[in-house]
């Protein structure tokens, strides 16, 4: 599939099957199973697995327009998670399993801890957040020292779920595991990573946020431009076209930071990741920063129409607001890219910027 | 909203190697070069530096060799800017000359003009200063009212131009001045002069910033006699030409790395282990990193012959607000708690005052926004 096909056929599904309709019967808890099954249909769930594994084993940079996409039209769908799940499955060997898959990493935000050997590994602990568990037969685990694993979320008894969502009502499940068999189990493919999961975690939320901010920059100069109070539209006061020109250039540099990263992440057939950390980090600071503007900037240039429930405005900053925070917050990353910074001091830092690498690397843990 | 929509430049292989070339040389001519003098970034000046650059073809390295330019890429020349600024080398004395006077000169006075005065810029033998704000003309460019006058002999020229950095040290400057009555159209009337600082009945008065410094002036223009060949462009095409000019103005990867010095003074004191340090740096971290993608995607839009004066004006804001709030950071992480005749005390302070100038010079932040609006559709 070349890049523009993707791009055109995201936004043809995405445009013609994502309404307020359907979003507001999916966050009454209904799954949209038959978008699912046109995503699927379309090969965007596969689209970053390897070739091999039954995927496309596109680049990121290409697999772009359906993650910007789900941002944009608000997409009620565990897409970003199950192309990160499959695409480190197929990259590690393991057979890709049919349907969504939730993604987590351990110790990150949770208290997994694995025990037993290669051909027995039981995973316990309390996951108080995976995004779509729910929904998934499957989840890829991503452990600090025992590579990936595949668990069955449904199936095995040793699992339970507690409900939750985010701010968008997206599902934001708790899991318990009390000795969960890992079904499947291989080396981590992109040995770079210490986090696989959590760094292509952020990256896709890096991307779905742009998207969303576009949506919402769209829909403020749309609505400034045809509210009138005064005798003219409001977006003629210079105050606010100083926001929503703030906001443009944020979403302008959010934008920026997600292509570098895209550019800099790892696909099935091109697996280095000396870039990935640096720019994946810088994305996902970069969006969340803006995603905290720009949603301050909306809601003031809707007004009070913005804050009802019937308004679609919240639909997209609901989403910004669980996206910023998920996969590690602005603040979060900041810290771990400010620490590289430091170590590399003033003789390093410079260098580090151009080659978009720190020498001694990114602490994840 | 198609017109904000940067793309990262990717930078040719040769510019690397490039790169190794400047770091080279800064690491040669800059090594004991004092970090209060660093941070003065390009708004320092040593015309010695100018001809040590001039000398490596650095100076006009993009233009035809018919004028002395060295006919590289406009990507390779980025390069060689980024360095320089990354490391805070004193090139302001041939910076606005290389950066917007040459390239005008060659576009609007391709025969007369460039020839006689393009190869003295690029040999670091010719410096210019901007001749466009008033007393009374700031950000209203259009309202100026230095008049020029046609004569038998030449242009007189009368009137006043303000905030003119490096006036008393540069050679040339290029001034937007009014030859005909504004009519409905306020754009129109105006016209562009080179005019030689030497030239009878120019005054030039100081006016010291309040970092204490003398780099600001105001020009002063009595009966000033200017050659008819001295008209740049067209008669009344000022106003396009001023346009033209301030893309270039804007675009650069100065418009970001101002305050660079107290950035890396900051992260030889600060801990690693420390949250609010590392947060607070890591943030300006990714904030250089985009930025720096930003200003490469626009220099590579000019290279490809598009004119992304929105795009310049988005990245030239969000460049000010990030160099305009370094000292804050610098104040919040270590202020009032370094030693003072510690560098970083010395850069903090510097940059501190210096900083505010940052959303003034080059277009105010109010009048940039202005023009992202209107690329919004607001206008």
């Amino acid at each position: 599939m070349s890049d523009s096909m993707i791009e055109q056929s995201a936004a043809r599904l995405f445009s013609e099957n994502v309404d307020k309709g359907l979003l507001e019967k999916f966050e009454t808890g209904a799954f949209p199973e038959e978008l699912w099954q046109l995503a699927a249909d379309s090969g965007f769930p596969l689209a970053l697995a390897d070739e091999e594994g039954g995927g496309i084993g596109e680049s990121w940079a290409a697999a772009y327009p359906i993650l910007r996409g789900i941002g944009y039209w608000q997409v009620p769908l565990p897409l970003a998670e199950t192309m990160i799940g499959a695409q480190l499955l197929s990259m590690a060997g393991i057979e890709v399993p049919e349907g969504p898959i939730a993604i987590v990493e351990q110790g990150l935000g949770n208290t997994l801890s694995a025990s037993g050997n290669v051909d027995s590994l039981t995973l316990t602990g309390e996951l108080p957040r995976v995004a779509w568990a729910r929904h998934c037969r499957w989840a890829v685990v991503s452990l600090a020292t025992e590579g990936i694993a595949l668990v069955d979320l449904q199936e095995d008894e040793s699992v339970r779920i507690i409900e939750r969502t985010n701010h968008a009502k997206i599902p934001a499940d708790g899991l318990s595991f009390d000795g969960v068999r890992a079904v499947a189990r291989a080396a981590n493919p992109l040995p770079q990573l210490d986090r696989p999961v959590w760094t292509l975690g952020a990256l896709a939320r890096s991307a779905m946020i742009v998207g969303a901010l576009e949506w919402l920059l769209e829909q403020s100069v749309q609505y400034a431009n045809d509210r009138v109070q005064f005798g003219k539209p409001i977006g003629k006061n210079q105050a606010l076209q100083q926001q929503l020109a703030l906001m443009a250039g944020d979403v302008a540099a959010a934008r920026m930071a997600v292509l570098v990263a895209m550019n800099d992440a790892p696909s099935a057939n091109a697996r280095d990741c000396s870039s990935t950390l640096f720019s994946t980090s810088v994305a996902k600071i970069r969006s969340g920063e803006a995603a905290t503007r720009a949603t301050s900037i909306a809601h003031q240039v809707h007004g009070a129409i913005g804050f009802t429930y019937e308004h679609m405005l919240n639909f997209g900053t609901r989403r910004l607001w669980a996206w910023r925070e998920e996969f590690g917050s602005d603040s979060w990353w900041a810290e771990r890219l400010g620490q590289a910074a430091i170590e590399a001091r003033s003789s390093g830092f410079w260098p580090s910027l151009t080659q978009r690498r720190f020498d001694r690397g990114i602490r994840t843990a | 909203m198609q017109a904000l929509d940067i793309q990262p430049g990717e930078l040719p292989p040769e510019c690397e190697a490039l790169r190794q070339e400047v770091r080279a040389f800064v690491a040669e001519h800059l090594a004991d070069y004092p970090p209060a003098k660093r941070a003065r970034n390009w708004s320092g000046s040593d015309p010695e530096f100018s001809r040590k650059m001039a000398e490596k073809g650095w100076i006009g390295m993009t233009w035809p060799k018919r004028y002395g330019g060295g006919e590289r890429s406009p990507l390779e020349r980025y390069v060689v800017l980024e360095e320089l600024l990354a490391a805070g080398a004193p090139v302001g004395a041939h910076w606005v000359a290389d950066r917007q006077s040459g390239p005008l000169l060659m576009r609007f006075s391709p025969d007369v003009l460039a020839p006689q005065i393009v190869p003295k810029i690029v040999r670091s033998e010719a410096f210019f200063c901007i001749g466009m704000s008033e007393p009374d003309s700031g950000s209203d460019l259009a309202s100026i009212r230095t008049k020029a006058t046609k004569t038998k002999k030449g242009w007189l020229i009368n009137g006043r131009k303000v905030w003119t950095s490096g006036a008393h040290r540069t050679h040339y400057m290029i001034a937007l001045v009014r030859t005909g009555e504004r009519g409905e159209n306020r754009h129109a009337g105006m016209s562009q002069f080179l005019i030689d600082m030497k030239t009878p009945g120019m005054t030039i008065r100081p006016i010291i910033s309040q970092l204490g410094e003398h780099d600001f002036n105001e020009v002063t223009f009595d009966d000033v006699l200017v050659p008819h060949d001295n008209l740049i462009g067209l008669e009344g095409g000022g106003w396009n030409q001023v346009t033209t000019e301030l893309a270039f103005e804007r675009s650069g990867p100065e418009r970001y790395l101002s305050s660079s010095q107290l950035l890396l003074e900051m992260l030889d004191v600060a801990d690693a282990d420390d949250s609010r340090q590392a947060t607070g740096l890591g943030r300006i971290a990714a904030q250089y990193a985009t930025l720096r993608q930003m200003s490469l995607g626009v220099s590579a839009m000019l290279a490809r012959g598009e004119s992304p004066a929105l795009a310049a004006a988005a990245v030239k804001d969000q460049g000010a607000l990030v160099e305009q709030a370094m000292p804050d950071i610098a104040h919040d992480l270590f202020g009032g708690r370094v030693d003072p005749d510690s560098p970083l005390a010395q850069v903090m302070q510097y940059t501190a005052m210096a900083v505010p100038s940052f959303s003034l010079r080059g277009g105010t932040r109010e009048i940039l926004r202005g023009i992202i609006a209107r690329g919004l559709g607001l206008r």
